[in-house]
């Protein structure tokens, strides 16, 4: 008889090339970061063109925009903006995330390959001056988005909330006539210990012909700004798509 | 113990040009039926672009109908919000006054905030400031009810001097509630003297401290009207049928769908920063119930103390509210028409055959004028 081969599946890196992934392994701790988190109202209609079956519009429908700043990581430093949809997963709270830009291309790998989220590489920046907090999205030389915070007031640690995320898992087919051998949904639920954390009079703003504008802000609901120690935890849930 | 029905008027989709007449006109004969049958009180929500759970906007004219069909059914606002943004306070003091003579002394008056951004924002209303411009308006209505003049320059609203007019039908005037969700709002309607109008669907071992906390700070109440109305109402759901698990396949219905379509409103605590609301509201406290919490037999949204079951689980359940001191059970019937109407009809029979007999006090649940029986005495 030949001789097997011995890698048991314990032994396989989390995640391709099997010995050696360029990422190390969830849970990543990230402590010290800064979020600007900016809610607004928005159309039903993109909203429900890009929300996966399972899951349900709020009423008004609404988007959420988080830009993060993350001065440490198992990957060093990087920041990353999310555009999620606010939506309901059966009784629950939680934002679908439409598009994402990081600005390391391992964080960007890892992004996408671990946790599900759709980013492109690309420049994020947040920067604070006095009571103003302004953000921007841009990749391929473009800008995406632009964000700011005016007139900052500082707020209870305990009122500032995070729902949690779903991010699509998907691992594309070779196979004719199959577009992909698995899709599935995840929830990423990070702790968060909020260090302070301050609200103020929120705007986005979009290019014209920014894919970001595709959720439209009609009505801004809140805009807060915090600093936290947080986490990219393993997902809470996979579920089928 | 007394009881009462509790509608939110919600519509469920798909809509047709019959849904919302079909729901308000369902909603009505339930209404005759609970008076007829012994319900001492009858509550309509005020509540504003929430599609699906609530298409009861404007409840003075869902009660002014439900005033002409009954005889002697209370009738409740569950509650009007009397924040300036949404109804300017000479106007609640109107059409209170007016519900209560069309209805000959017949109103309950339920005031209240609004707990979600749907709402709030759609007036461009401060989530902030809510609490501050119910307090204002909630102590002046009364002055508008029973002073010949008003008069005001407040924060929120102010006005010249104007003769607001007609007067409630019941002297002084109608007992005076405010909707409670949290355990800080209960002490302040005591403060304030006025009745405790728990919305939360939550269950008894829930209520016990917020019932607890009202009843020791309404001794020492500074009302806002002419007298103290020391009354605790709860709500949940109903739904009776002759074994639990017929009514639990009914009641499962009703209270998964109710919390369901409550799931898809905007709470103002789920996305505005602000320590004005602490709690969620009515709106979900079903989904945070502890996974595979249920009561005996019941389905996962069933709780305890719910109003779902045979006669004799029922009775059981909502002793668990007398004995808090819990003054009143509201019960909501039907949510998006998930049950049936004539189930609902049923129900409402076999709770008042079988289960009403075992609560005592319910002979005195027929109208409780304000003047001529103040709960408390003036200070």
């Amino acid at each position: 008889m030949p001789d097997h081969g011995a890698l048991s599946e314990d032994r396989v890196a989390h995640t391709g090339p099997v010995p050696a992934p360029l990422y190390p392994a969830p849970p990543w701790f990230l402590p010290g970061a800064r979020i600007l988190k900016i809610m607004f109202e928005t159309d039903k209609e993109p909203v429900l063109q890009w929300l996966p079956p399972k899951l349900t519009r709020s009423s008004p429908p609404y988007g959420t925009i988080t830009v993060e700043d993350y001065p440490e990581s198992p990957v060093g430093p990087f920041t990353v903006a999310h555009q999620f949809i606010g939506c309901r997963a059966g009784f629950f709270i939680r934002g679908f995330a439409l598009q994402s830009v990081v600005s390391d291309p391992i964080a960007l790998s890892a992004l996408r390959e671990v946790w599900g989220f759709p980013a492109r590489l690309g420049d994020v920046s947040l920067a604070t001056e006095g009571t103003v907090v302004r953000a921007s999205v841009s990749a391929a030389g473009s800008l995406l988005c632009s964000l700011s915070l005016e007139d900052s007031e500082p707020i209870g640690a305990d009122t500032a909330r995070f729902d949690p995320s779903l991010t699509l898992r998907l691992v594309p087919s070779l196979q004719e006539n199959m577009r992909h051998d698995l899709i599935q949904l995840m929830q990423i639920d990070p702790d968060v210990t909020i260090a302070d954390a301050v609200r103020g009079r929120g705007a986005v703003e979009y290019p014209a012909a920014s894919p970001w504008a595709v959720l439209p802000n009609r009505n801004i609901i809140a805009a807060t700004a915090c600093s936290m120690d947080t986490e990219l935890p393993l997902a809470r849930f996979v579920m089928p798509y | 113990m007394k009881f009462g029905i509790f509608h939110e008027l919600s519509v469920g989709k798909p809509w047709t040009p019959e849904s919302e007449s079909n729901v308000y006109h369902n909603a009505l004969d339930q209404t005759v039926l609970a008076d007829q049958l012994g319900f001492d009180q009858v509550w309509a929500v005020e509540h504003h672009f929430l599609e699906e759970y609530s298409h009861c906007s404007a409840p003075e004219v869902f009660l002014a109908a439900a005033a002409a069909r009954t005889e002697r059914i209370r009738l409740g606002h569950g509650v009007m919000v009397v924040l300036p943004p949404f109804n300017h306070p000479a106007r609640c003091a109107e059409r209170a006054a007016a519900l209560d003579i069309i209805s000959k002394g017949r109103l309950e008056f339920g005031t209240g905030r609004s707990a979600t951004w749907t709402e709030l924002g759609g007036f461009r209303c401060d989530p902030d400031n809510t609490k501050d411009m119910w307090d204002e308006a909630v102590r002046a209505i009364p002055k508008m009810w029973t002073q010949e003049t008003f008069s005001m320059e407040g924060k929120y609203f102010s006005m010249p001097e104007r003769a607001v007019i007609p007067k409630p039908y019941q002297k002084p005037h109608p007992p005076i509630w405010v909707a409670v969700s949290s355990p800080e709002t209960a002490i302040q309607a005591a403060e304030r003297g006025i009745g405790c109008l728990g919305v939360s669907i939550g269950t008894p071992g829930e209520y016990e401290q917020r019932v607890k906390d009202y009843r020791k700070a309404i001794r020492s109440a500074e009302p806002v009207g002419d007298f103290v109305n020391d009354q605790v109402n709860g709500v949940t759901f109903l739904y009776v049928d002759e074994t639990d698990k017929e009514a639990e396949v009914w009641g499962t219905k009703l209270a998964y769908n109710f919390a369901y379509l409550a799931a898809h409103l905007i709470g103002i605590s789920s996305v505005y920063p602000t320590a004005a609301y602490k709690t969620p509201g009515l709106l979900f406290g079903l989904r945070q119930a502890p996974k595979g919490e249920r009561a005996p037999g019941g389905g996962g949204v069933i709780r305890e103390g719910m109003g779902v079951g045979s006669p004799q689980t029922v009775i059981r359940n909502l002793k668990m509210w007398e004995e808090l001191g819990v003054d009143r059970m509201l019960f909501i019937l039907n949510a998006a028409e998930s049950v049936p109407q004539e189930k609902v009809l049923n129900s409402l029979r076999l709770f008042a055959e079988e289960v009403m007999p075992a609560f005592e006090g319910r002979s005195d649940s027929s109208i409780r004028g304000a003047a001529a029986d103040p709960a408390l005495p003036m200070p």
